[in-house]
């Protein structure tokens, strides 16, 4: 397919660039469309899930099963007035969802589907995935700041604290899996699971799972760590004064966000998009939505932590058994030889 | 002009256009956002020049972290003049003594400096431009830092710690100050 679309550029005379750019594009319109339709199921299925651990139904009137409930919703949301406070800061208030989008969806270039598929295969994947994830911290601030609401001020304040206390067991715990595969690569890290369940990652990384999960949580602002938004303190955070399309923006991110950590567990420590019989991509599928089910199953369990909780938890809990990881991690490599 | 000279020639002009911004922007908030973006075009000109590296940790350090903690210390300021917001302070006209001080000092200083870079960059030998190492660059800068250049990477690492401590020692120091008085 690649040949071929290539050799349809020769024939109408254009070079490498323009060929490498109509494929980035394509890629890019893909990633878009697939975090697109996986926010719309997984709208659906955070409901569905949270009514069956609270014993409810969940929607089921719109549609076979309530199916499009979400479509609806998203159709109410695009109908809906376009509201700018008028003490906002325009300019911010306005980039600070394209900014929170631009690096959920930059964070999926390097997110492998199969094990020689996506966008790019950097050379520094996982460095690439920290410098990313950062990103989102700024795009809170500049939402929380511009609203002109002092819910939205304390809950970006909240989020940059969280966002920067988490990211260092989180890069840390990453680090570590750089260390089991010798590469930053994420192509590498899948490569060196290979061959059966015994390679994965889990088994000398348990410790370091349990960290990146934690402080994954955390950093894509789920409960138990829902602190920026939190409701009922600070009745919506950082996103108070959003509403209609760019509220639904902030919402997709956070969706495209989870669907990434949960693909990155699963690359990180359960193998990757491989498995027997089943295509990788399928396998990709499976393990991705066993992640997001926990997710959900912990939000819908668990309830929401208090700040200074939070704080402990990160800077006495997780960084020093991500530190122990690190040099257990190590150890191993070394022994390994 | 190829490619990669375009890219290059946008991305410096909008680093340009926004380290600009940076200095004159009225609103604090909106000059470290523009700071923010002038990190981010600088990595991509890293990346043109095939150092993927050091636009990743540019993006990670720079845009991701200085760029959130100036943020974070603009909106924890009590000043009305860093934070901006509804009554920021009313530009006045200087005079007297304050003309020096806030027109013909900054004019100075500017010129002095440039001209003291426009003599260097013409006098320095450069050396040139020795072809960038193909492969794996990461791994050759790896084993570079910890091997021919391992005792200033230490130096760095231990001066950054005794920061962190000295930094923490200071903050501590204010918490107690505010609990006696």
């Amino acid at each position: 397919m690649t040949d071929w679309l290539w050799g349809l550029f020769q024939q109408w005379g254009l070079g490498e660039p323009a060929f490498n750019a109509f494929m980035g594009l394509i890629k890019g319109v893909l990633v878009v469309a697939f975090l697109a339709v996986n926010a719309l199921l997984l709208i659906y299925l955070e409901r569905k899930v949270s009514g069956y651990i609270q014993n409810r139904l969940g929607p089921t009137r719109t549609g076979p099963k309530g199916l499009l409930q979400t479509l609806a919703d998203a159709v109410k949301l695009l109908s809906k007035e376009d509201v700018i406070p008028s003490g906002a800061d325009r300019a911010v208030y306005i980039l600070a969802p394209i900014v929170i989008f631009a690096a959920a969806t930059a964070l999926w270039i390097v997110i492998p589907f199969g094990p020689q598929t996506m966008v790019q295969d950097l050379n520094i994947g996982l460095i690439y995935i920290s410098a990313v994830t950062g990103l989102s911290v700024l795009a809170f601030l500049m939402a929380g700041w511009s609203s002109n609401n002092k819910w939205s001020l304390l809950g970006s304040m909240r989020s940059a604290a969280q966002l920067i206390s988490y990211e260092v067991p989180l890069v840390l715990s990453i680090v570590a899996v750089g260390m089991m595969a010798g590469s930053l690569r994420l192509g590498d890290i899948v490569a060196a699971q290979q061959g059966g369940i015994g390679n994965w990652f889990i088994f000398p990384q348990i410790l370091g799972f349990i960290v990146f999960f934690t402080a994954g949580l955390a950093e894509i602002n789920r409960a138990p760590f829902d602190l920026p938004e939190a409701e009922s303190e600070l009745v919506a955070g950082f996103n108070t004064e959003y509403s209609g399309f760019r509220w639904g923006v902030f919402f997709v991110a956070e969706y495209a966000n989870l669907v990434a950590f949960s693909a990155l567990a699963a690359t990180f420590f359960f193998g990757g998009p491989t498995g027997p019989v089943l295509p990788p991509f399928v396998w990709f599928l499976i393990k991705t939505y066993f992640f997001i089910l926990v997710a959900m199953w912990i939000r819908w369990t668990l309830p929401r932590i208090r700040v200074d909780h939070l704080m402990n938890l990160g800077w006495y809990v997780l960084i020093p058994l991500a530190l122990i990881n690190l040099g257990w991690t190590g150890l191993y490599v070394v022994l390994r030889g | 002009m190829d490619l990669s000279r375009v890219t290059f020639l946008t991305l410096a002009a909008l680093a340009t256009v926004s380290a600009f911004r940076v200095v004159t922007a009225s609103k604090i908030m909106h000059a470290a956002l523009w700071l923010g973006f002038t990190f981010l075009m600088v990595a991509g000109v890293f990346l043109t020049m095939g150092a993927e590296f050091l636009a990743a940790a540019q993006v990670l350090i720079y845009v991701g972290a200085v760029t959130t903690i100036i943020l974070f210390g603009i909106m924890l300021s009590e000043a009305a003049e860093v934070r901006g917001g509804r009554d920021p302070v009313a530009p006045t006209t200087p005079k007297g003594p304050a003309i020096i001080r806030r027109f013909i000092l900054p004019i100075v200083a500017t010129l002095a400096f440039a001209a003291i870079m426009i003599f260097v960059y013409s006098q320095a030998p450069w050396p040139d431009a020795s072809a960038a190492p193909a492969g794996d660059t990461v791994r050759l800068l790896g084993s570079a830092l910890f091997t021919d250049y391992v005792v200033p990477f230490e130096l760095a690492a231990v001066l950054l710690l005794v920061a962190l401590v000295g930094a923490i020692a200071i903050a501590v120091r204010d918490d107690h100050k505010e609990e006696q008085g």
